[in-house]
């Protein structure tokens, strides 16, 4: 496992297309898998005098995130007897907002989550993220350079990576041995008579929440990365070309096929992730394309552990596209405010409890470790193994496009996604509108 | 002379907390949110000075979808005031000719009105669900199958469906402001009108109608604004979609303002709300106006 | 409100024999409308009690609209415990009342002084007043949260008690304005005769006789806060300070696909002001006509 882990942070660092900020220095390969102690060294505050320091995050109670972080800072408030920790969690929708207009009025949180890539640049921008270069020197050793790319601008870091996730073709075995398949697919051909088939058998082939333009985005992207080439679809999300390209106006009239032919569960526009999520546990539907966090909720369920399958999506034209292009990266991020008093213990409080969290998370089979892994992880649920396989194979990383974009051009962008999605343009008109709202 | 300064300053004393409240939080506020709109503007970092190109941009971006939005909320503003006020009107009519059981209908037709708009939209939420809300459950059960939709999730189908809460709950509302009315208005004429031979129908279109005309407008003023301003409903039921077909300004706005980072389009959005509110509310009052 | 100045313009044109015909079977379709109204309304509020003691095997097919099988009261442990229904409940309490009190409180003052008191421009500031009537509470959002934060007001009640009562502001001057209209202005004179000062004519005349003025003011105020969402969302964020509203919202986030915790907490957030509205619907609603009336 650990040998497999290797390869993936090698890859990553090879490959990944998406680092938002100028390009991040070149990436020290040294990722040894020394494992630290739980406990470590403490700042330089003095015991007696407690600091105190917020976090605000999104692992709230229903998360599948929560246990990693509960976990976490379990571990690194032990080992900082001299911090006050408090912490929140928000629902994610709420907590965009809420982030953003506390960054507006600079009442931030000592710590707290954010995406990595556009989102914390606009906060780095606007000067309210506190640099964590001088922190980051004691961790190099156990997170790789390659890892901090999403999250470093002008060559500075700013964000503590957590764990991170690539778009995972999820398939319901059970169903699928019902209409005669043992196996996913391999090829789109295949892939797609698959389909019909389940549709023979009224079975639907997909659930997406169509209340939630995001889940769109991970059947739409993967489509048009698998048709185009993940090179094109990096380039047009990082503003390096244009949107106004027509490979990507037929992959997404492919997509847009996909739902005219009613691979999509009629039912799901109207319905929030969860609820798709736990249609699909339901066995509602054959496929799931969504994020490899799910492992870990589909993992523990005693009675789809065992039916769920985790695949990559097929390559659609070969001329433009491989197996091992992924959608996908670091993304999950911890930052500093740099309002906050004691930023510089901040910033070691966050390097270390995101290294837990990581930890914990991987573990759980919330994600893939940015962080090398240390300690015992034969324990991790076999999907999340073979996620680990997949991105070990992998040869391009395009982060997922409403995190690689600014909030505006990425709400436009989900505006456009949902009228695909809708029937209410095809790719011409997608294609079109982006090139002029956004270039 | 000498009363009229203590009266200056009393008057001063006793205006003071209202004024700075309502100056100190509604006035002054719209005032910066006006100033904000002729900014481009991220909330936190640079502004940039732009002029009008805010308002230019909402009236013609279709990604945007400003004059979308508008025309749902003044879909939904003429539903209220043709099929809801009307139904109010009707139940107020009704109750208020001493029927039996006035009071206790009237009870129950009020009881929305004390509900949490976050409970009702939660519970029509459950209500419209697709595949097991109690809307599609029951036409199935009734051999209406084809009827059955997903009701929020439909382009066609989905302001209805955020339009059929607000008239369940604010029904009641209204009837009671109009049975207000209708109750005030003197036994004697109606006695009067009665034993002349006149119907209960002419009645009311001769003498209570006319008589709770200035009720009638207070209630069109409040239901025009409200529609105008709602959002609670709809960010619970749609959230704008699907594909806009929902998106009112308010929601509109909270879009640009925290999704989008656009907090001098935002604040457009805002004046723009503000002004609609005032010229509609004049609309009113001058057409009410004219009919006496 | 209602003028005898429409009597005039009456005809008559029917004979009395049609009234009868007419009112025996429209008084049968009236009942019928009434009825099925009735139902209209009462039915979700049903279906929601009875979900909220069910489980998702019931819910969704067995048995949709009958009582539940078996009472599942372990949805409302959920719902009060993970879901700490009766913080909000708490916080929506104390933002109401606190916003009553102020609105209270200032929109008398100003009312006496608009009213009451003769000086120039009186007419004028009732006028700029009444703006607040038309405008949206939404569109203010901006500036106040900035402000707010500056003064480190987030995350406290008053952060939406001082809002909230800015924005009941305008109705509850509309409704003092009519009561204080009934009291006669003879007892000013008579108390300033006596001695009285401004003050004291204020607080010894006008305010005991605007006690039916506080019930009406206050039901309009609740009507107000109890319901808003956007404020309540963005500028309180801590749990142990969410109202009602944010807190469903976020309850259903949580437990999207389980419906049972989420009917326990809508009726959790409906029926104790149902309750309290089951004993005093009369006087409710006397107060809330008397806004309509006075307005």
């Amino acid at each position: 496992m650990r040998k497999v882990l290797a390869t993936v942070l090698a890859c990553v660092m090879m490959v990944s297309l998406v680092a938002c900020g100028e390009s991040a220095p070149a990436a020290s390969t040294d990722n040894g898998s020394t494992a630290p102690a739980a406990s470590t060294e403490n700042t330089q505050v003095a015991a007696d005098e407690k600091v105190d320091l917020e976090m605000w995050c999104i692992a709230t109670e229903s998360d599948s995130n929560r246990h990693s972080y509960e976990a976490a800072i379990a571990d690194v408030t032990a080992a900082h007897p001299e911090v006050n920790f408090t912490w929140e969690a928000i629902e994610n929708q709420a907590y965009k907002t809420k982030i953003k207009a506390a960054v507006a009025a600079d009442e931030m949180p000592d710590i707290f989550f954010t995406w990595s890539c556009a989102f914390l640049g606009d906060f780095v921008e606007a000067g309210r993220v506190y640099c964590l270069d001088e922190a980051y020197e004691g961790f190099k050793s156990e997170l790789p350079e390659s890892m901090m790319g999403n999250s470093t601008y002008d060559g500075k870091h700013y964000g503590v990576p957590l764990t991170m996730n690539i778009v995972g073709l999820f398939a319901n075995m059970e169903i699928l041995k019902s209409v005669g398949y043992d196996a996913v697919p391999g090829t789109y051909e295949e892939f797609i008579a698959c389909c019909d088939k389940l549709l023979e058998n009224g079975i639907i082939p997909f659930g997406c929440a169509g209340k939630e333009t995001w889940c769109v985005t991970e059947y739409l992207e993967s489509v048009i990365e698998k048709s185009c080439g993940a090179q094109t679809l990096g380039d047009i999300f990082l503003g390096k070309a244009t949107w106004n390209n027509a490979d990507v106006a037929g992959a997404v009239d492919t997509f847009q096929s996909l739902v005219t032919n009613g691979y999509f569960d009629p039912d799901g526009i109207a319905l929030t992730n969860d609820e798709v999520k736990a249609n699909f546990m339901a066995g509602k539907y054959a496929f799931y394309m969504n994020g490899t966090w799910n492992c870990a909720d589909f993992a523990g369920n005693d009675e789809f552990k065992d039916k769920v399958a985790v695949s990559e999506f097929p390559v659609i034209n070969a001329d433009k596209a491989t197996l091992g292009q992924l959608i996908g990266g670091p993304s999950d991020t911890l930052a500093v405010a740099a309002s906050s008093p004691n930023a510089a213990l901040a910033a070691q409080f966050t390097f270390e409890l995101g290294r837990q969290i990581c930890h914990y998370g991987y573990l759980d089979g919330c994600g893939l470790p940015a962080w090398t892994p240390y300690g015992d992880t034969s324990t991790v649920n076999a999907l999340t193994q073979t996620v680990a396989e997949i991105c070990a194979n992998a040869n391009a990383y395009v982060l997922f496009g409403d995190t690689a974009m600014n909030a505006d051009a990425a709400n436009t962008y989900l505006s456009y996604v949902d009228q695909v999605y809708g029937c209410a343009i095809d790719g011409a008109g997608f294609v079109e509108g982006l090139t002029n709202d956004i270039g | 002379m000498k009363k009229k300064v203590t009266n200056g300053l009393n008057v001063f004393a006793f205006l003071l907390p209202a004024l700075l409240l309502f100056v100190g939080v509604l006035i002054a506020p719209i005032i910066l949110s006006g100033y904000y709109s002729f900014f481009d503007w991220n909330g936190f970092g640079a502004k940039t000075f732009i002029g009008i190109s805010n308002y230019k941009e909402l009236f013609t971006s279709n990604a945007i979808g400003f004059l979308k939005a508008l025309r749902n909320s003044l879909l939904l503003a003429f539903l209220s005031v043709f099929i809801q006020l009307p139904m109010s009107l009707g139940l107020a009519l009704i109750l208020g000719r001493n029927i039996k059981g006035e009071r206790g209908f009237l009870s129950v037709y009020f009881m929305p009105v004390l509900i949490s708009t976050v409970v009702i939209g939660q519970l029509w939420l459950k209500i419209y669900n697709p595949s097991y809300g109690i809307l599609n459950v029951t036409l199935t059960k009734l051999g209406l199958e084809s009827l059955t939709r997903t009701w929020l999730g439909t382009k066609e189908t989905a302001l209805w469906a955020c339009f059929v809460p607000t008239l369940w709950q604010y029904v009641g509302y209204h009837m009671l402001l109009l049975y207000a009315g209708v109750k005030s208005v003197s036994p004697e004429l109606r006695e009067a009108a009665k034993i002349d031979g006149a119907t209960n129908g002419q009645i009311n279109r001769y003498i209570v109608i006319p008589g709770i005309k200035p009720i009638i407008r207070v209630s069109v003023i409040f239901a025009i604004t409200g529609s105008l301003k709602s959002f609670d409903l709809i960010y619970v039921l749609t959230n704008g979609g699907p594909l806009h077909a929902t998106e009112v300004p308010s929601t509109l706005m909270i879009n640009m303002l925290f999704l989008r980072n656009r907090y001098g389009m935002g604040s457009t959005i805002a004046v723009m709300l503000i002004i609609l509110c005032f010229a509609f509310a004049l609309l009113i009052n001058k057409i009410f106006k004219e009919d006496k | 409100m209602a003028e005898k100045t429409s009597a005039s313009s009456f005809s008559l044109d029917s004979g009395k024999y049609e009234i009868q015909k007419t009112s025996k079977v429209g008084q049968v379709l009236v009942y019928i409308g009434l009825a099925i109204w009735t139902f209209v309304n009462l039915f979700p509020i049903y279906w929601m009690f009875t979900f909220s003691l069910k489980d998702n095997k019931e819910i969704f097919g067995e048995n949709v609209a009958g009582l539940p099988k078996h009472w599942l009261w372990s949805n409302y442990t959920r719902a009060l415990n993970t879901g700490h229904m009766l913080v909000y409940f708490k916080n929506s309490i104390i933002v109401a009342v606190a916003t009553i009190l102020i609105t209270l409180i200032a929109a008398l003052m100003a009312t006496y002084a608009i009213t009451r008191l003769t000086w120039k421009g009186s007419k004028a500031m009732n006028g700029f007043f009444m703006l607040g009537l038309t405008i949206p509470i939404h569109a203010s959002i901006v500036p106040i949260y900035v402000q707010l934060s500056k003064m480190h007001m987030l995350n406290s009640y008053w952060a939406l008690i001082v809002p909230y009562a800015a924005f009941s502001l305008a109705m509850a001057i509309l409704i003092c304005t009519g009561f204080m209209g009934d009291i006669p202005k003879d007892l000013d004179e008579a108390a300033r005769i006596d001695g009285c000062g401004i003050w004291g004519i204020f607080f010894k005349i006008i305010v005991p006789l605007m006690r039916p003025a506080l019930a009406t003011i206050g039901i309009y105020t609740f009507l107000q806060c109890w319901n808003e969402l956007m404020f309540a969302n963005i500028f309180n964020s801590k749990d142990e300070l969410k109202t009602l509203p944010v807190g469903i919202q976020a309850l259903s986030g949580q437990y999207t696909t389980d419906w049972g915790p989420i009917g326990a907490a809508l009726v959790v957030a409906t029926f104790p002001t149902l309750l309290v509205y089951v004993f005093l619907s009369k006087k409710i609603q006397e107060s809330f006509i008397a806004g309509a009336v006075k307005g």
